[in-house]
């Protein structure tokens, strides 16, 4: 017990002793529970006010359909919908009577006589004003919205379902599983796109706090006859679920997966914008999933309906729990570790336990550690200082870094759809790099830059995805965005241009800054390096881009370079003014060859039999155009080289190369060499 | 040539004036027309004998500049078109071959430019820049340069001339705009080696002429005196102008339409017999063309009536020098020997100007007052260079109208007069 009361806040305090003098309660040790201190601190977890709630309502929802339907290799097929639900039509949902308001004056909104007099006689003369400028011809300006007078009690009330073809949930785990925070499947050292099993609680926790209503879940598994059926709210105090129903139900379509429904409050037109972005984005990096996503709401007009199609069948593959890597565990997991193993000595479980550990190694770690330890000694009679020599011997020494294999980025190839798919540039270069270590933790950087497009705005767009999650929120301090800003924003013209800049980041553990899984901090140097060298490195781009910028052209050429190759895309610019060119030069010959040919003028040598050939249409526009096509792309292709090897590129390429087509035209050139073979599409 | 009537009616008029009780200022100094006149013969006489004297007119080749100076000549019809043929079947066997195609433009910024003082004009060095299709940055003016030399290719097949607008509009979709066909012809000059005149291709007309001179235009004999107060177009191009005659003693070049039009109404070309031109600003090329034609056939003074700002001396310099965007023609562009006679900053103390009509120079001003303070063309004439430090010394300006202070035709009655009479110019 605390006796002197300090734990209590000096505001608090102060203010006891001026309004109630010695009064002050003896401050009691109270428990909280999980569940209560979610609720107290929302912000968190992105709840921080109704429209931010609404949105990370909808956002955990998708993300856990995907990581269902993932987990067992489906094609995630992802309908949400958000439905507007009325003041009275929630009334009597909760079955609350609709009451007319007695005392008016009682309410925020309530409007004094004299100051409606003087708001409608403002009206009045505002009108007036507007008829005479009507009247003189003026432009008119459209006159302020009135802004519909809203009191505090007018909250909007939103039912989000979101029903995907996941794995589904086994029928007695559904109560745990959405009644109890912190209760989760995702733990372990794997990527995932939730990770603290706190999403849908929250919601729930959410929708308890503003409406009150239960949540309703409709689940069934692969090969179950049934459907289960589960109502239930939380018992924040306990953090255990409050079962309302619970039934199994039969499934007459054989259907699979989750079906969650949620009543809470929200502002739809606040993060309408938010909300769409995330699900267009969540498009781009999930080419593979089909999302339908609906608004619906009495106001017919409000309404949205958009789908996202399913582009390409390729699923990333299932990323795969792996053990821990020496030198990212601290002394707690070690001791849990040992807690958990099922090896007897030290030898194994340093084998078994952790990723980088062979035998021989594992031996000559034990040799190291010093006289105290034997390799045959039980693992679970380690003392607490046997423990920290382990620990520090793991910070110590040299491990290989952990691979990759574990990770399941999002492809080079989905990536690179997924931004064709969703905002059709004019040009797209994709990256994806090879897998890299932050404390212990693997991760990889893809990355992708497209410029022009369609719904893309003027200047740099940059989206941002960790664990194949778009970032919405905290642009600003990314890593991200700081790495391209740094590296594109000075010669892109502002007004004209629209690049796109697409990094992708998986990680058994991203880093994120802050509470809220928003953004990745730029004082992480790995990361920030791996962004800079992988993707966001495009001098060549820039370079070209700065070329041609006094012409109105909007399909642009340029290539860019990557570490470990490049991408050569062709000047649409240059292709464009061949007919123009060849053209002119042709009609010149064509009239040459008319008096060569009717004998009013004499020309020599080998001037004549060129003008023979243009008058046997051997030498026609079509052979013209054909020749300096070929050389366009003769010397677009010199020039990459040539950029490639002054910017001192001088490794094979090691990751494959894609070069996109974009209209789908089988049409190209090949440059073979021993080391690659270069396409040029035309 | 001279109209009795008119001259005479002029001089009643003058008459009127020194009877009335308004008297202008500096309107005594003046002595009779004829005092006048003689010293105006003096001077036509002088030229013409320097002229006679020092016939001949040095070229590049005499100073030896020649290798390494860029000029144009003027070719005909079919030598344009030979050339231009020879360069497209160049441009076809490169592109056969493989290589693409690329032009060698001479280049005509600023750094390639050089006056030469002996000749007292502008020259274009021989610097040249490739201008290859397969460079995104190029690509566009290649395109454009092709479709032009095919454009002109075609006049010179059909024989008929078009102006720079006509071309542009040939394909607008090509040239976006007109400035950009019209750069691409200058260079297509340059590369052809011929005057942009002999493209066949023309400016509108913009400059006027008046006064006693007769000349054929087309066939068409043209008397400059019985044209009305508007003038005579001057011909957008130059080689359908010929048969110059005149009884004039000098031309006077004005800058400015308004004053070129208090001039003709007063019919100040019978009371001084002279030939009155104004290109209303910046020379075009057909002005400038004429007046060289002019000087050289007639072998008459040239006197200038620009304003007081450093404006007004840039376009003398046009005139005298050439520009530097044209330099590549400057040969058959300039006029030597242009006096400056008025109105000169030394001119607004002389001749009283009211403070009211004077304009305080712009930052901008003083600038270009300074930067023409080191180009060679004004160096090499002491009197301008006093008369333009004290330009940007005092820091003011006035326009030709500034004389209006004194009554509409003070500039026609007395200030043109007693400038001649003093044989103030420069």
């Amino acid at each position: 017990m605390d006796t002197d009361g300090s734990s209590e806040s000096p505001v608090n305090a102060k203010k006891g002793r001026s309004k109630t003098p010695k009064k002050a309660k003896d401050s009691v040790l109270k428990q909280k529970s999980p569940a209560e201190f979610f609720a107290e601190n929302k912000n968190i977890a992105g709840f921080d006010n109704p429209g931010k709630s609404l949105y990370t309502t909808v956002r955990e929802l998708v993300e856990n359909s995907l990581d269902s339907a993932e987990s067992i290799s489906e094609l995630p097929v992802i309908e949400v919908t958000i439905e507007e639900i009325g003041k009275s039509k929630f009334n009597s949902m909760i079955g609350l009577v609709d009451r007319e308001r007695v005392d008016e004056a009682l309410y925020d909104d309530f409007e004094p006589a004299k100051a409606r007099e003087k708001r409608l006689a403002k009206e009045a003369r505002n009108q007036e004003i507007q008829a005479k400028n009507a009247a003189l011809g003026k432009k008119v300006k459209d006159p302020p919205a009135t802004k519909g007078i809203k009191g505090r009690g007018e909250a909007s009330f939103f039912r989000v379902t979101c029903k995907d073809n996941g794995r589904g949930m086994p029928h007695d785990d559904i109560p745990n599983m959405f009644g109890r925070v912190l209760s989760g499947t995702k733990y372990g050292l794997k990527q995932t796109r939730g990770k603290f099993g706190l999403g849908a609680k929250m919601a729930l926790i959410w929708s308890k706090m503003s409406t009150g209503l239960p949540i309703e879940i409709l689940s069934s598994m692969r090969g179950q006859s049934y459907i289960s059926f589960c109502r239930l709210d939380i018992d924040i105090h306990r953090n255990i679920p409050h079962i309302h129903v619970h039934e199994k139900r039969d499934d007459k379509e054989r259907w699979h997966g989750a079906e969650i429904q949620v009543v809470i409050e929200g502002n739809w037109t606040t993060y309408r914008s938010k909300i769409l972005h995330y699900m267009r984005q969540m498009a781009v990096i999930t080419p593979y999933a089909q999302f339908l996503f609906k608004f619906v709401s009495d106001a017919t007009d409000k309404n949205v309906t958009i789908r996202f199609s399913r582009r390409t069948n390729i699923m990333p593959p299932v990323p795969l729990e792996t053990k821990h890597h020496p030198s990212a565990v601290d002394l707690l997991l070690i001791k849990r570790l040992i807690a958990d193993t099922s090896k007897q000595n030290l030898l194994q479980f340093l084998q078994h336990e952790f990723v980088n550990i062979g035998k021989p190694y594992a031996e000559r770690l034990i040799g190291e550690m010093g006289p105290d330890f034997s390799q045959k000694m039980a693992v679970k009679s380690l003392t607490s200082q046997q423990i920290v020599r382990i620990h520090q011997l793991f910070r110590q020494a040299k491990f290989d870094d952990p691979s990759g294999n574990c990770l399941s980025p999002a492809g080079e190839y989905n990536l690179r759809l997924g931004i064709i798919k969703e905002l059709h540039p004019d040009m797209v270069a994709t990256y994806s790099g090879s897998p890299q270590v932050f404390e212990g933790h693997p991760f990889i950087v893809e990355s992708g830059v497209s410029l022009g497009g369609k719904d893309v705005k003027q200047g740099l767009n940059i989206f941002r995805f960790a664990n194949r999650i778009p970032l919405l929120f905290e642009q600003g301090a990314d890593v991200v965005t700081r790495t391209a800003l740094k590296r594109i924003n000075y010669k892109i013209n502002q007004t004209q241009d629209k690049i796109g800049v697409f990094v992708s980041i998986v990680s058994t553990k991203i880093p994120f800054k802050g509470t809220g899984k928003e953004y990745i901090g730029d004082d992480i140097s790995e990361i920030a390096t791996a962004v800079k060298v992988g993707g966001l490195q495009f001098p060549g781009l820039i370079t070209f881009r700065a070329s041609i910028l006094p012409d109105k052209i909007i399909i642009i050429s340029g290539y860019i370079l990557f570490p470990e190759g490049f991408t050569i895309l062709h000047s649409p610019k240059k292709l464009l003014y061949i007919p123009d060119a060849t053209g002119a030069i042709y009609d010149v010959l064509r009239e040459m060859a008319h008096q060569h040919a009717s004998k009013r003028k004499r020309y020599e040598g080998e001037d004549a039999e060129i003008l023979r050939k243009v008058s046997a249409r051997l030498i026609t526009k079509e052979t013209l155009k054909e020749k300096l096509t070929q050389h366009v792309e003769q010397v677009d292709y010199e020039m990459g080289l040539e950029y490639a090897t002054q910017s001192g590129v001088s490794e094979e390429p090691r990751e494959a190369i894609y070069i996109q087509e974009l209209e789908g035209a089988h049409d190209f050139i090949e440059f073979q060499s021993p080391a690659f073979v270069f396409r040029l599409f035309r | 040539m001279a109209d009795k009537k008119k001259r005479r009616r002029a001089d009643s008029d003058d008459d009127e004036y020194t009877d009335g009780h308004k008297t202008l200022p500096f309107k005594k100094r003046l002595k009779p027309d004829s005092v006048i006149l003689s010293i105006l013969s003096d001077l036509t006489d002088s030229i013409r004998n320097s002229d006679s004297a020092n016939h001949k007119t040095l070229t590049l080749s005499d100073l030896d500049l020649s290798s390494t100076c860029r000029e144009v000549s003027d070719l005909d019809l079919s030598s344009v078109q030979d050339v231009i043929e020879h360069l497209v079947l160049r441009i076809t066997q490169s592109i056969l071959s493989g290589s693409g195609f690329s032009f060698d433009v001479p280049a005509r910024g600023n750094a390639n430019q050089l006056y030469v003082p002996e000749l007292d004009r502008i020259v274009l060095k021989d610097k040249t820049s490739l201008r290859p299709y397969s460079n995104v940055s190029t690509v566009r003016k290649t395109t454009v340069t092709t479709r032009i030399l095919q454009l002109v290719h075609q006049l010179c097949i059909k024989k008929i001339h078009v102006t720079k607008r006509d071309l542009f509009y040939t394909d607008v979709k090509l040239f976006q705009d007109q400035t950009q066909s019209d750069a691409v012809l200058d260079d297509v000059s340059c590369i052809l080696g011929c005057t942009r005149s002999s493209l066949n291709v023309v400016a509108a007309e913009k400059g006027v002429v008046v006064g006693r001179l007769i000349f054929s235009d087309n066939g068409d004999m043209i008397d400059c005196t019985k044209m009305g107060m508007g003038g005579k177009a001057i011909p957008p191009n130059i080689d359908r102008v010929g048969d110059m005659q005149s009884d004039a003693l000098f031309i006077l070049l004005v800058e400015k339409d308004a004053a070129y039009m208090r001039l003709a109404e007063d019919r100040f070309y019978n009371r001084f017999p002279c030939i009155i031109v104004t290109a209303k600003g910046q020379p075009d090329v057909a002005t400038r063309l004429f007046l060289r034609k002019m000087k050289m056939e007639l072998k008459l003074p040239v006197l200038a009536l620009v304003d007081s700002d450093p404006y007004g001396l840039k376009i003398l310099s046009v005139y005298g020098c050439g520009s530097k965007n044209m330099s590549y023609d400057s040969a058959n562009l300039t006029t030597p020997d242009i006096k400056w006679l008025g109105i000169r900053p030394s001119d607004l103390d002389k001749y009283k100007i009211p403070e009211q009509c004077r304009l305080p120079m712009t930052e901008q001003d003083i600038k270009t007052g300074k930067d023409l303070l080191e180009e060679d063309f004004v160096k090499k004439n002491p009197g301008w260079v006093e008369e333009l430090s004290l330009m940007v010394k005092t820091k003011q300006k006035a326009e030709i109208q500034a004389l209006s202070s004194f009554g509409f035709q003070y500039l026609s009655e007395v200030y043109l007069p007693l400038k001649l009479q003093q044989k103030d110019w420069l």
